[in-house]
């Protein structure tokens, strides 16, 4: 038994040697300015077998990420090579406040993917130099790292990243489609937005989505101010199916169940709803609303 | 310098830390400079969290340029013990270095604090105002943390084996080896090679207990309309008053795990010493919202189970539907908001009296379940 044990002592030895040199001779690869850069590439996918366990391999690799001179897809892979590498809080520590600041660096590359992988890499650290970065960005657009969607997007990641005001500026400004939806749902965990739900559910003119939107923050924010918009949706004959469909499915699972039953003004719509040119998958919702409530 | 609410809440970025530089060079400053600590200040209000980090920051950079005074002591210890901001555990670390009491009791908190950060170290600049490091050239909240441990020296001797466990693990760069040697090598001296002093922390730090006599009424709180994890309203008087209470604050979007979730959750288990004592019906307790607008009932019932906290007639989750101003105002709450966004909070825990006065509070720093059980017991019989 113990020659057994010492003989998987053994195999399981050679193994992480052969897998360490295995990795090793990938970031060789990886590092050699002189290979073609789709080799660099497919070898800086296998590095995460070497750089894990050793600073100085991390540090290589992230040489790699800093410098503006190798081709932008190594440095890509680069990225994605540390992103991996950091799943292993423990060893990862070792290079992490280089790997912070190397980010913060490149949040201003000339490169825009770059950019924007590196400072959603940030703000998902809740790093207060994106943040930063991004609030200037959306107040003055000359400073703008990103699109105002994209930082809008980003600055979600931290509901204390005050970027509530950012977003109803951006709301004011009449912006494009991309910008307001997500304005929007970003606001959507702001309970001094609930006017501007409920104002995004009503307009028949809104964008689909963002109506959607909408409807799922008043559920969240101020579920009582949905379930009275609602209400409103479905007695209005001229609003569209699918937001009738999202009203019933928040009335039949939410909505105060004696109070509804009573609402003949309400049964009456969702009969009409049923019974006219409404499409199969929501007569089918109508259908089970009614039958919830007898009729 | 006086300065009214209004004015320091339209003072910009520069013009704070213009402020408190000038504070940090008058050597009757440092007392000022502390109070702009409170998380209460209206300098604090309408700004977001990591515009209140960079201020908060420099406050305790200005305070590491003289001597760090008792006062400003509970503040840095704070930021030491449940902070989870690369940025101000560095300042603090930096700031305890210029107190001129070192002693055993400060070197726990380094080790809290260098638990908490070591897998998240960042790059951090003091060179300037708000200048956040885009370069690893400078310090890192770790190499602050191991500087300030170095300082202390053998008084840090109860972390040893800490440190000597982490020396051994994967992990550390070449860098913060030998800061970690040189900290190694600092708790080995002999002891009466570094000044340690006078033991312990300064009384009265974080917990303040009140006389009878000096116990604020509660009659600007009575009427406060309250909702509970159920939905049902009730007004202060109704819950609090009649028999003792144990009261913390929290929110549920807060984000460090050190504040509000390990409050709530430590609440769960004072409650189960109550009920171990027979006393879960005759002292209550109540976890209470910063945050009434988004943290509704559903919300605060769903936070209290996922933390086994119970509930029922006797202890709730509350949130105040009218009245929130003058909750903060009667608790004089550590908190403040941009919007109504909590955007910074203290850890505080109440005791209440039979009358809902506030009898005890505890603040800041992590408090010990059986002595809140302790302190609320001594309240119950102070009635008798």
């Amino acid at each position: 038994m113990a020659k057994h044990k010492k003989a998987k002592r053994a195999n399981a030895s050679k193994k992480r040697t052969a897998t360490k040199k295995f990795g090793r001779n990938a970031l060789a690869v990886a590092t050699n300015s002189k290979k073609a850069t789709s080799q660099r590439v497919a070898a800086l996918a296998l590095a995460p077998l070497a750089v894990s366990g050793s600073e100085t391999d991390l540090q290589r690799v992230l040489k790699l990420l800093a410098n503006p001179d190798e081709p932008i897809e190594v440095r890509f892979a680069a990225l994605d090579s540390l992103q991996t590498a950091s799943f292993d809080a423990a060893t990862f520590s070792s290079i992490h406040s280089d790997y912070i600041a190397t980010l913060r660096k490149l949040a201003e590359d000339p490169n825009y993917e770059l950019r924007q992988r590196v400072l959603g890499i940030l703000m998902r650290a809740k790093d207060g130099f994106a943040q930063k970065k991004l609030l200037e960005g959306l107040k003055n657009p000359a400073k703008a790292l990103l699109l105002p969607e994209k930082a809008l997007q980003l600055l979600s990641y931290d509901v204390h990243a005050e970027a509530y005001s950012a977003a109803r500026a951006v709301l004011k400004k009449r912006p494009n489609d991309d910008a307001k939806r997500e304005a929007l749902r970003l606001l959507a965990a702001d309970p001094k937005a609930v006017p501007i739900f409920e104002k995004v559910l009503r307009d028949k003119k809104e964008l689909r989505e963002n109506r959607q939107i909408a409807a799922s923050a008043l559920h969240a924010l101020d579920p009582e101010k949905l379930q009275s918009q609602a209400r409103k949706i479905l007695l209005d004959k001229s609003d569209y199916a699918d937001i009738k469909a999202t009203s019933l499915t928040a009335l039949e699972q939410f909505g105060d169940d004696a109070a509804l039953s009573k609402d003949k003004a309400l049964m009456q719509s969702v009969n009409r709803f049923k019974s006219g040119k409404t499409p199969a998958k929501y007569k089918q919702t109508a259908r089970r609303f009614l039958s919830k409530y007898g009729q | 310098m006086a300065s009214s609410g209004n004015a320091m809440r339209a003072v910009s970025e520069d013009e704070f830390a213009g402020l408190v530089d000038l504070l940090a060079a008058d050597p009757a400053g440092s007392a000022q400079l502390a109070d702009l600590l409170r998380e209460e200040h209206p300098v604090y209000d309408g700004r977001g969290t990591a515009t209140v980090v960079r201020m908060r920051g420099w406050i305790l950079l200005a305070l590491a340029r003289s001597a760090l005074s008792d006062q400003a002591l509970i503040f840095v210890l704070e930021e030491l013990d449940t902070g989870i901001d690369a940025y101000l555990v560095a300042a603090a670390a930096r700031a305890l270095r210029s107190y001129t009491k070192p002693n055993e009791a400060l070197a726990p908190f380094l080790a809290r604090a260098l638990n908490r950060i070591r897998y998240r170290d960042e790059p951090i600049s003091f060179a300037s105002y708000g200048e956040y490091a885009t370069s690893p050239a400078g310090t890192t909240a770790v190499s602050e943390l191991l500087a300030t441990l170095a300082w202390l020296g053998p008084n840090a001797r109860a972390v040893l084996p800490q440190l000597e466990r982490w020396r051994a693990e994967q992990g550390l760069s070449r860098k913060l080896r030998l800061d970690l040697d040189r900290v190694l090598q600092a708790i080995g001296e002999p002891a009466d090679s570094v000044p340690s002093c006078c033991g312990g922390l300064p009384e009265g730090s974080n917990i303040s207990i009140r006389t009878s006599m000096a116990r604020l009424d509660s009659r600007s709180v009575d009427s406060i309309v309250m909702q509970d994890q159920d939905g049902k309203l009730l007004k202060f008087v109704e819950f609090f008053k009649g028999s003792p209470s144990i009261v913390v604050f929290f929110y549920t979007r807060c984000d460090n795990p050190q504040k509000c979730s390990l409050s709530v959750t430590k609440l769960a288990r004072v409650q189960a010493l109550l009920d171990a004592q027979g006393l879960a019906r005759r002292i209550r307790t109540a976890a209470i919202t910063y945050d009434p607008e988004f943290d509704r009932a559903e919300r605060l019932r769903v936070y209290g189970k996922d933390r086994a906290v119970r509930m029922d007639e006797n202890h709730r989750m509350l949130r105040a539907i009218e009245g929130n101003d003058a909750l903060r105002e009667y608790f004089e709450l550590g908190v403040n908001f941009i919007e109504s966004l909590v955007n910074r909070h203290r850890i505080e825990l109440y005791i209440l009296d039979a009358a809902g006065r506030i009898a005890v509070s505890f603040e800041r720093l992590h408090w010990d379940e059986p002595q809140i059980v302790t302190r609320a017991v001594e309240t119950l019989e102070g009635m008798r």
